[in-house]
């Protein structure tokens, strides 16, 4: 009977390893890097958009830019989505 | 960043060579009858966008077109010569018309290449929204 309580807790700390995040540096920095290239994105419209209105710059690279950054927020928006997701899901969770 | 933003500078740039082209035929157009007028004539080339990504479409060096100016008889024309011609423009009105509408029908192409592009990445998006 100890003997098999003892067999639980061994098999409940090696669980436990698995579910620890891995190195959260690795996974910060890459969403650090899509963050920057985000920021980048808008940005670069921004001043295209700017340009376009102001300079009378090439209109077809306003409409690429602007295509580009709705390509990036609707990604930002829908991982932040299942982000907040998961969430409330693990707060739905009855302890 | 990603394949279908590169689709998308790729379309663009050819969107972008496309109305150079239209611009210049254009220009053919309107100078018809100006006298001494070569028509012009414009090159596309590629160019490797990235490393080995070969892409985005360049226009090249305008050409003025060499062929024989026409020769019109009107004596009462302040460039006519002793025999009383002058020259006009080698512009040839059938000819332009129909590289405007190819030009047209390329920015069609180009229109809904880019039109795909996107339609495919908010697909993409909506698999992941589910």
């Amino acid at each position: 009977m100890d003997i098999s309580a003892l067999g639980v807790a061994k098999k409940y700390a090696s669980a436990k390893t698995a579910t620890e995040p891995s190195s959260s540096q690795s996974a910060g920095e890459y969403l650090a890097g899509i963050t920057r290239d985000f920021a980048a994105t808008l940005q670069e419209t921004e001043e295209t958009a700017k340009a376009a209105m102001t300079t009378g710059a090439d209109p077809h690279a306003l409409v690429q830019a602007l295509a580009q950054t709705e390509m990036a927020v609707e990604a930002a928006v829908t991982v932040r989505d299942r982000v907040v997701e998961a969430y409330q899901e693990i707060l739905r969770m009855p302890v | 960043m990603s394949e279908f933003s590169n689709a998308l500078s790729v379309s663009s740039s050819g969107l972008q060579a496309q109305s150079q082209r239209l611009r210049h035929l254009s220009e053919n157009i309107a100078n018809v009858d100006t006298p001494g007028y070569r028509r012009k004539t414009i090159a596309f080339h590629t160019t490797m966008m990235g490393s080995d990504t070969p892409g985005l479409v360049e226009t090249g060096r305008v050409r003025m077109d060499q062929s024989d100016l026409a020769r019109i008889y009107d004596p009462t024309h302040p460039m006519a010569d002793e025999s009383g011609n002058y020259e006009g423009s080698n512009v040839n009105l059938m000819i332009e018309l129909a590289d405007a509408r190819e030009a047209q029908r390329s920015y069609e192409a180009n229109l809904r290449m880019f039109e795909q592009t996107r339609q495919m990445g908010r697909s993409l998006f909506d698999l992941l929204r589910r």
